[in-house]
């Protein structure tokens, strides 16, 4: 289960899900600027506040990280 | 194998360039660590000719694939760390590899100016922010400060407007230099304080940053602010540590050129933001990106 925590005008969040569309990757695309439960969520998982924040199954990607993308989800 | 051209950086300037080297069938590799840099901040782009608005994103996304149609080598998210000319032959090595060429076209822009002050790397993401239109949301009825008092600091605290309880707003120099118009918007909302002769000197706190020290330059007394973020927005600066043997820089850092993008080594050039040509525009950097790439195709042909 792949879940992106963004917001709508971040322009890196914006590359990653075009990232993750382009590879037909289904994920869960959480808005963190309305929803404030998401929001303690995310800093916790990822003990901060930037965006965007990957969860992959339980792992935590913070950032447009291309290649832990990768390999976490087994694509090129 | 050696290949005619190298060009490093994925925005305007090397995307252009590596569209007119592909046309004139240079055997070209591009290598870029993102695609766009700057331009993907930009939300609205209105002076891009034929088209009337576009998001940076989408404007990138256009030009990477036109460039995609062409025969040239691409090695994405990579990043060159090191640069060296032995006779007329240039190496270029990225993490993990080392390539060579008969010319080197460098095109890597400029990336968000640092303070370098402690705390500031400890509590990036915990508070410190390069980038209002993404964190902004996180600062919630929260105090913070956004150093630079120019229209990039003053168009932060516009983004920080709608979130945050009280910004500050803290000016190095003894003026604000952004806008007028922009200074009264921001005044008019009643949260915003505008501090000038500040030399922010450390970013405190425990898990997340909890507060920011500054000294006043004309009283030179030391003050604290409690504040859970900080934007940093004191302009942009050049990156170009891994050729700075083979290039002249500026006062600032840019790359000195001649009006045809040659540098002070035969064989390299460079084009966009990273040199010293005066405006910054995105179509300024693409037609830098086709001038430097015509005069290298010129070189080569003396090869």
């Amino acid at each position: 289960m792949v879940k992106v925590y963004s917001t709508p005008t971040c322009p890196y969040c914006v590359t990653l899900k075009n990232f993750l569309k382009e590879r037909n990757i289904q994920f869960e695309d959480i808005d963190v600027s309305q929803n404030e439960i998401a929001q303690k969520e995310m800093i916790e998982k990822s003990g901060q506040y930037g965006v965007p924040v990957v969860d992959i199954d339980g792992e935590i990607i913070i950032g447009f990280d291309q290649d832990k993308i990768k390999k976490l989800l087994k694509i090129e | 194998m050696i290949y005619d051209l190298i060009i490093i950086g994925g925005g305007p300037a090397g995307i252009t360039a590596g569209i007119y080297a592909a046309r004139k069938k240079l055997k070209t590799l591009l290598i870029t660590k993102e695609w766009g840099g700057q331009m993907t901040k930009a939300t609205e782009i209105g002076n891009w000719p034929g088209t009337k608005m576009i998001s940076g994103n989408d404007l990138i996304k256009q030009m990477s694939e036109h460039l995609r149609m062409f025969e040239i080598e691409i090695k994405e998210n990579k990043e060159a760390i090191d640069m060296d000319k032995k006779n007329d032959i240039f190496t270029v090595r990225d993490n993990d590899q080392t390539y060579e060429a008969k010319a080197v076209i460098i095109a890597t822009g400029k990336i968000p100016r640092v303070l370098n002050i402690p705390g500031e790397k400890e509590y990036r993401g915990k508070g410190v922010s390069f980038c209002a239109t993404c964190d902004a949301p996180m600062f919630k009825n929260k105090e913070v400060a956004v150093v630079g008092g120019g229209n990039a600091g003053f168009a932060t605290a516009i983004d920080l407007i709608k979130y945050a309880k009280k910004i500050y707003i803290l000016e190095f120099f003894p003026e604000m230099k952004g806008d007028l118009v922009t200074k009264e918007k921001l005044e008019k909302t009643g949260k915003v304080e505008f501090h000038t002769n500040v030399a922010v000197k450390e970013i405190k706190g425990n898990k997340f940053m909890e507060s920011l020290t500054y000294e006043d330059r004309k009283t030179s007394k030391d003050h604290e602010i409690k504040v859970e973020g900080v934007f940093i927005s004191i302009g942009m600066m050049p990156k170009v540590g891994f050729a700075q043997k083979l290039v002249e820089l500026n006062k600032i850092g840019e790359i000195v050129i001649d009006k045809d993008n040659y540098t002070k080594t035969p064989g390299l050039f460079a084009a966009g933001d990273i040199t010293d040509i005066k405006y910054e525009q995105i179509v300024i950097a693409s037609g830098e990106g086709a001038k430097a790439a015509l005069a290298a195709t010129e070189y080569l042909k003396g090869k």
